[in-house]
């Protein structure tokens, strides 16, 4: 009879404990695989979390570094039409001058682009964390590169990174195609007056202006992939909430109707020994007289 | 020839049979709630009956004397359950402890992982960020402290375990002299006793011993002889072997007989089977898998961060520290660096990307073992988890068996206080019935005196 209260005792207090932890597996004996199965899934979620975090930082500034490549390439429109205008030949030295302060103007807003932060990060530095590009009058262009050569790589998945930006030294003043040079050069061939110097420098810038089109596409590609990667862990998150719900959670239908049929149980159980326990013969004897 | 005196000595017989039935009655029901008392009833038989020249009478009725009434194959497999029961207990208590080490308390390995694992997520977007390398030195801190503190608890479980076999061996050396004694006692009880109270005495140490080891009785003419369930003895007559325990080596406690020879593998059942397999087999095989773990987790991430470059230009030093020695890895990893700025972010080559990627992968590639770290550990709490369900769940089946014996024990040895009172009455009305006799004959008595007598004595 003991035991049977004991046993019902037990199952009540399990219920209860379902109930009040909103938990179906508070201890690994509880259910093995689905305690081996959390360790996973507590790793996986937090992972997942820090991805969405990270892919959504991602895009600001893969969506930033777009918009920056946009306004350099119409900069460097205006350059090309400056250029053109001082090259027709009839310009004369002053109003080559005048052109060629209004390119080193077009020029000095196109390194302010370079030199763009998002969230205190430079856009254009590689990994490093210099301002990319400095004026120095040592330097045939009259700025120097600071940043490397490396892009940075962000984990938005499992295994799964995506490099998020392309150093200065690819988009700004790469070897043969340099945005920087080309707008240097034309404002020294304007100031030289040379209109065969600013032709050359013209062409140049033009196809500065194509060369910064294709990087641009590098900045939509990545954020296309971040997009669609933004969808699936919004996805994931869902699937790993079920997961961990199926795995330890608790019905609460069937966990109120578990309690309160260990409720019943119990008091039947209590009754029950109540009323066996003081049932003996003497209750029926006559005390002796 | 037969005469009223044979009718006065049979009533007297009578008497005095239902007055010793009544006294084991009185004493059954005194000692209803005594633990180990069984049951006695009052053996009964005629006597002989007299023929004197043809004409026979009854003899009366003796007590013999009081029978125990016990069951000696109930009992030895109420014996061989409580030696599992105890052993399933003894097991599930451990485990119970020790799983609570691997249960998601916010404070164990899992979350542990999963902190480090997000912080190495985080710094991937911010590599350049002091603070997001800060957060992966902390949690990297916290998971070697979570290895630490769970290889820690699985020590002190084993502990505990270890310290309970001297222990129980001595409360095995205390139940087998009391044995032996008990059985010299036996040899001087009556054998229609059926063992009487001193049975009852030995029987309760028995079942006490079992509840410490798996133990074998066989009955001989010298009264119980016990060994264990393999055959080392520990009584034999009135002469009890004591067993002892020492520290073998790497520590592993074992038990030697009384003449030394080391029996710890043939012993099984009871307390001490179950802490013997807690301490010697259990505890130990957790603690390879957790040490292995933290060797090669802790191996895999510096090989990946000695690939990269960390923030002053260095070439990536080790993270983590202390899991030369495989045996006791869990418990001393540590973190080496210093600075967070030592966290080899930065590839060594000049290559494009980061060195961050390698150091996510040390978590999701597979180590020497065959499985990730996390896989590893997931492993681990299953292996936790059952063991501990299958202790709790043979524990809890064991438990329904010896129930169900030792209500078969109850109605065969137990005091029922309603046939005792049945018996009461039963034993009461005989006496009663024995009383009238004797004042009947006292009156036929008188009437024979008085025959022919015209006063009456």
């Amino acid at each position: 009879m003991l035991a049977t209260l004991q046993q019902s005792q037990q199952t009540l207090n399990e219920a209860l404990q379902q109930v009040s932890t909103g938990l179906s597996v508070n201890q690994p004996s509880d259910n093995p695989t689905a305690a081996a199965a959390m360790v996973e899934n507590t790793i996986e979620t937090g992972d997942v979390d820090e991805y969405t975090q990270n892919v959504s930082t991602s895009l600001s500034t893969v969506k930033e570094a777009s918009s920056v490549l946009s306004t350099v390439v119409s900069s460097l429109t205006s350059a090309q039409s400056a250029g053109i205008e001082g090259a027709n030949g009839t310009s004369s030295a002053a109003t080559m001058k005048i052109i060629a302060n209004q390119v080193q103007g077009i020029l000095d807003s196109v390194i302010t682009d370079a030199n763009t932060t998002v969230g205190g990060a430079y856009l254009f530095s590689g990994t490093s964390t210099s301002t990319p590009y400095t004026a120095d009058p040592t330097s045939p262009t009259g700025y120097t590169y600071n940043g490397n050569n490396q892009t940075s790589s962000v984990a938005i998945g499992d295994q799964t990174n995506v490099a998020i930006n392309l150093p200065g030294s690819q988009v700004f003043s790469n070897s043969s195609n340099s945005v920087i040079g080309s707008l240097s050069s034309l404002v020294s061939a304007l100031n030289s007056g040379n209109s065969s110097a600013v032709e050359t420098a013209t062409t140049a810038v033009g196809s500065a202006i194509g060369f910064v089109g294709q990087q641009q596409v590098f900045y939509s590609n990545a954020e296309s992939q971040l997009s669609s990667q933004e969808t699936f862990l919004q996805q994931d998150t869902v699937t790993l909430t079920t997961q961990e719900s199926n795995l330890i959670g608790v019905n609460e239908a069937t966990a109120a109707t578990d309690l309160s049929q260990a409720e019943t149980d119990n008091s039947a159980a209590l009754a029950a020994v109540a009323k066996v326990l003081p049932n003996n013969l003497l209750n029926y004897l006559s005390a002796p007289t | 020839m037969g005469g009223l005196n044979t009718a006065l000595l049979i009533g007297v017989s009578g008497l005095d049979v239902a007055q010793g039935a009544l006294d084991a009655t009185s004493n059954n029901i005194a000692n209803v709630n005594t633990p180990g008392y069984t049951r006695e009833e009052a053996q009964l038989s005629e006597l002989a009956e007299n023929d004197s020249n043809g004409q026979v009478t009854g003899g009366g009725v003796s007590l013999d004397g009081l029978q125990s009434i016990r069951d000696e194959l109930l009992n030895m497999q109420i014996n061989q359950q409580t030696s599992l029961q105890s052993a399933a207990d003894s097991q599930s208590a451990s485990l119970q402890q020790i799983q609570s080490y691997f249960s998601s308390t916010g404070a164990d390995l899992a979350s542990a992982f999963s902190a480090f694992s997000s912080s190495l997520v985080e710094l991937s977007g911010n590599a350049t960020s002091s603070s997001a390398q800060a957060g992966v030195l902390a949690s990297g801190q916290s998971l070697a402290s979570a290895f630490n503190s769970t290889a820690n608890g699985l020590t002190s479980v084993q502990t505990q375990a270890d310290q309970q076999i001297p222990d129980t061996l001595s409360q095995i050396n205390t139940l087998t002299s009391q044995i032996a004694q008990l059985n010299g006692q036996l040899a001087q009880v009556p054998s229609s006793a059926n063992g009487g109270t001193t049975q009852d005495q030995l029987d309760q140490d028995l079942q006490q011993l079992a509840g410490l080891t798996n133990i074998q009785v066989t009955q001989t003419s010298n009264g119980e002889t016990i060994t264990t369930g393999s055959g080392t003895p520990l009584v034999i007559g009135n002469q009890s072997y004591s067993l002892s325990s020492s520290t073998g080596p790497g520590g592993v406690q074992q038990v030697e007989d009384a003449n030394g020879n080391n029996i710890t593998s043939s012993l099984s059942g009871g307390t001490l089977g179950g802490s013997l397999n807690i301490a010697n087999q259990v505890i130990p095989g957790f603690m390879t898998q957790l040490n292995t773990l933290a060797s090669q987790f802790a191996t895999a991430f510096n090989s990946a961060q000695a690939a990269g470059t960390d923030s002053n230009g260095n070439a990536g030093a080790a993270f983590f520290a202390g899991t030369s020695n495989l045996s006791d890895a869990a418990a001393n990893i540590s973190v080496s660096l210093t600075s967070p700025s030592q966290l080899a972010v930065n590839s060594s080559s000049s290559s494009t990307g980061n060195n961050i990627a390698n150091l996510s992968a040390a978590l999701t590639t597979a180590l020497p073992s065959g499985q990730s770290a996390p896989d590893a550990y997931a492993s681990l709490v299953f292996n936790v988890g059952t063991a501990a369900s299958n202790a709790n769940t043979q524990s809890a089946a064991i438990g329904d068996n010896l129930t169900q014996l030792n209500t078969l024990q109850g109605s065969v040895s137990a005091v029922s206080i309603d046939e005792e009172t049945a018996n009461l009455m039963r034993y009461q009305t005989a006496y009663e019935a024995a009383s009238r006799i004797i004042s009947t004959v006292q009156v036929l008595d008188n009437a024979a005196l008085n025959m022919g007598s015209s006063t009456s004595f």
